[in-house]
């Protein structure tokens, strides 16, 4: 009913009843922009709390703010943030194909499925980052270990994802496309692909999420280059000011990241709204 | 398969002759001493726990109640949704010094990295799970004159169990994650201190072994997890 | 399934099939559910203007033991009428009574039977017939003992502690019945109950409510797509017109009861149906 029933006051909840007769009207609280009040509300009352408890680990917001224009003007932060960027873009351009072509296989084939799939699952659900100590007594203070553990963050919901789409596939599509005569090698162009587009996407952009997390948790762990290395050295400073200011930029390639692959999403499963 | 796959570590780590990596034999031999020689895992594995259970425990009592409210009230939702998007993308290891600086080196500060880790996962399932409750069951019990109430205990939350354990899940597994990054970026305790400590005296045998354990705990945990659900959900297979 | 109840309705002989003149004693006979006027409008959605004349100036009286079917073309707001009386959504104008009360919302005096079923597909069989019982605070022996006859009723005695994913589409709907006609209600709410149901089972179906309205012969109002299950189970048949909704004409089904399906094969059950598809074939569009 809720989709039809326009609701009668600001605090009804998505099922509640409204019986009585009345003029439908919108309520005040739709009106609202009760996010961006809320994140301001949030914003105001961490400044204060920030100026008047005077906690070392609560510094005031706009003190972080500040920090963050400082941070951003200098140089050597800049290209920390080009070498993060780097090991992002390199280890998810990895996990990307590696993620596609296992995930497609696993979906295809169900010996490869048997084969892998308990591999996969558990690394997908067992705690990654206990692995990067193992990375980094494989490949030391290199490259590879920043890349493997973008990797191994980003690639195993890629891999998930893509082969569940692909098992999901509606068989009944396929079958017509066969009645239709098609070749195999135009039912994966025209039907298996673009009908598991949306369930790939989703699992591509999961996978650039956790890259990040990947990338950050790794540079903080065991490399001298980069965001987290940023972060580490600061948070060994004890100035958390800037520790949350990194962090701030941290968010904000996040954001950015996400709503460029929100970008490559709409156009590839327009049909899917 | 399994046999496949360990004779393939066997095989590749004795060909790769890199200090850093262990054969599956000497993984085995390793394990063992942990276990039964200088048993040093179980204390470990103890320590380490302890900030794990209180800061799951802790997340599901907060995040739980909160994510029913927020997916029946419209305003609440909307007010917290600026805080779960950034709760969501933040990397939450950075913030490990920050926790330390609030609490000090104590298991509070690994409680709260915890939390932080797993909260959100509970949070934003248990939400979506209220948000997709059938709402023609909805219309059927306000059609039999269902009280509020009834409908919450009878039909909504009932209905959002199966996203709420799939929240608990994530959440336990992002729980561990947080454990074990505590460990190994600022508290050197429990198994993080073990991982650190092997690594640094290029004895990865140890290492792998006690990935290996964590690993097993986090699935068997799950496991254990599942094995609830089917017992409070059973309508669900 | 043990016979622990007294009174169950397959234990006693079968009905005799009552006579005007007894249900006329046995009740005020008068009229049961009346709409006056009664409009509604659906808002577009949020970025729109656009309004949907949903129902618009409907009046109508459903007199006591009286079986209305409602039929008209989609969007002719048949369902939007059933949900109203309900008490599920609200209405703009006019009004609505029940038993000459005006409608706020869903009350003990009318149950509903859903097109999608709506069982709890966590709950059992018996626990899901008695769920109105429940949400009347009956305890549980009691209300479990109220629904086990119901459960009989509709011939599903020993399905009581499947879930409803085990049974079959006509199963589920039977639940959905026994689960209307636990709370005893004076009148019965039937939105297209067995549009989901396949047509062999659907027949089985018709039967099945017609049996059990003979011997209980609550006031009905049942919205249908079909014109043979319109006419079949009708005292009269609502005719409604679609943008906007409106009472097109009322058709009346003088035949004998009890019915069944040799009724389908009479004359005047033809004829009936025929003058039904004459008047819904030109507000038809395809």
């Amino acid at each position: 009913m809720a989709a039809a029933a326009p609701q009668p006051t600001a605090s009804a909840a998505p099922f509640d009843p409204a019986p009585a007769p009345r003029r439908p009207r919108r309520s005040l609280a739709r009106r609202l922009p009760v996010e961006g009040l809320s994140l301001l509300a949030g914003s105001l009352l961490w400044e204060i709390a920030g100026r008047t408890m005077d906690l070392p680990w609560l510094p005031p917001l706009s003190m972080i703010l500040a920090d963050l224009v400082t941070l951003l003007g200098q140089e050597s932060v800049r290209a920390n943030i080009m070498a993060s960027l780097q090991a992002l873009v390199i280890g998810f351009a990895i996990s990307l194909v590696f993620g596609l072509v296992v995930g497609a296989l696993m979906g295809r084939f169900r010996s490869v499925e048997a084969a892998l799939d308990i591999y996969v699952n558990a690394l997908l659900v067992a705690p990654t980052i206990i692995l990067i100590p193992v990375f980094f007594a494989i490949f030391g203070l290199g490259d590879g270990t920043r890349l493997s553990v973008v990797v191994v963050y980003a690639v195993f919901v890629i891999i998930i994802n893509t082969m569940t789409a692909i098992k999901t596939v509606d068989p009944a599509m396929v079958e017509m496309a066969r009645a239709f005569g098609a070749s195999e090698a135009f039912i994966i162009r025209k039907v298996m692909i673009p009908a598991s587009m949306p369930l790939v996407m989703a699992g591509v952009r999961l996978g650039l999420g956790r890259a990040v997390k990947g990338m950050i948790t790794g540079e903080m762990l065991v490399t001298f280059v980069g965001l987290g290395a940023l972060a580490a050295r600061f948070g060994s400073q004890f100035d958390m000011s800037k520790v949350f200011a990194v962090s701030l930029i941290v968010l904000i390639l996040a954001a950015v990241t996400n709503w460029l692959a929100q970008l490559v999403d709409d156009r590839l499963t327009r049909w899917a709204d | 398969m399994l046999v496949a796959f360990l004779t393939f570590w066997e095989v590749a780590a004795r060909l790769a002759h890199n200090i850093g990596i262990a054969t599956f034999s000497d993984t085995m031999v390793a394990a063992w001493d942990l276990m039964f020689g200088n048993g040093r895992i179980w204390e470990a594995m103890l320590n380490s726990n302890a900030a794990l259970v209180l800061g799951f425990a802790i997340s599901a009592v907060t995040a739980v109640p909160l994510g029913l409210a927020a997916g029946r009230s419209r305003i609440l939702d909307r007010a917290l949704s600026p805080y779960t998007a950034i709760l969501l993308a933040i990397p939450v290891a950075p913030l490990v010094p920050i926790a330390i600086t609030a609490f000090g080196l104590s298991l509070a500060a690994r409680v709260s990295i915890v939390i932080l880790f797993a909260v959100i996962f509970i949070y934003v399932n248990t939400r979506a799970g209220v948000r997709s409750v059938d709402q023609r069951l909805v219309e059927m019990a306000h059609a039999f004159g269902a009280s509020e109430r009834t409908i919450w205990t009878k039909v909504v939350i009932p209905s959002a169990v199966p996203a709420m354990f799939a929240g608990l899940r994530i959440g336990l597994g992002r729980a561990l994650t947080g454990m074990v990054a505590v460990e190994l970026l600022l508290v050197a305790t429990g198994v993080g201190k073990l991982l650190l400590e092997y690594r640094d005296r290029l004895q990865p045998a140890y290492v792998f072994a006690t990935v290996l354990f964590v690993i097993a705990e986090a699935l068997l945990l799950l496991e254990l997890a599942r094995f609830i659900e089917r017992k409070v959900a059973p309508w669900n297979d | 399934m043990t016979d622990m109840t007294a009174v169950s309705t397959e234990t006693q002989p079968p009905a005799p099939w009552p006579d005007d003149a007894s249900l006329a004693a046995a009740s005020h006979g008068g009229p049961m559910i009346e709409l006056r006027g009664v409009s509604k409008e659906f808002l577009g959605d949020r970025s729109s203007t656009t309004t949907t004349h949903a129902l618009d100036n409907i009046s109508l009286t459903v007199n006591e033991h009286e079986f209305i079917t409602v039929i008209g073309p989609s969007g002719c707001g048949k369902t939007t009428l059933l949900r109203i009386v309900a008490g599920l959504i609200p209405y703009d104008s006019g009004q609505v009574l029940v038993k000459g009360k005006p409608v706020t919302g869903p009350g003990p005096d009318r149950a509903v039977v859903f097109q999608s079923f709506a069982l709890l597909p966590w709950a059992t069989v018996l626990e899901n017939v008695a769920f109105g019982l429940e949400t009347r605070g009956i305890p549980r022996a009691e209300r479990e003992e109220q629904a086990r006859v119901l459960i009989k009723t509709v011939g599903l005695a020993g399905f009581e502690s499947r879930l409803p994913r085990h049974l079959s589409g006509g199963m589920q709907q039977r639940v959905g019945l026994a689960r209307a006609l636990a709370v005893n209600p004076d009148i019965l709410l039937m939105d297209e109950p067995f549009g989901a149901i396949d047509e062999q089972t659907r027949r089985i179906m018709q039967e099945e409510l017609l049996r059990i309205w003979g011997y209980r012969r609550k006031t009905v109002l049942f919205v249908t797509h079909s014109m043979e299950e319109a006419v079949l189970l009708a005292d009269r048949v609502i005719l409604m017109s679609p943008r906007p909704g409106r009472v097109h004409e009322i058709i009346d089904v003088p035949l004998p009861r009890p019915r069944g399906r040799e009724t389908e094969r009479t004359r005047e059950f033809t004829d009936i149906k025929e003058l039904l598809w004459d008047k819904l074939r030109v507000m038809q569009t395809v």
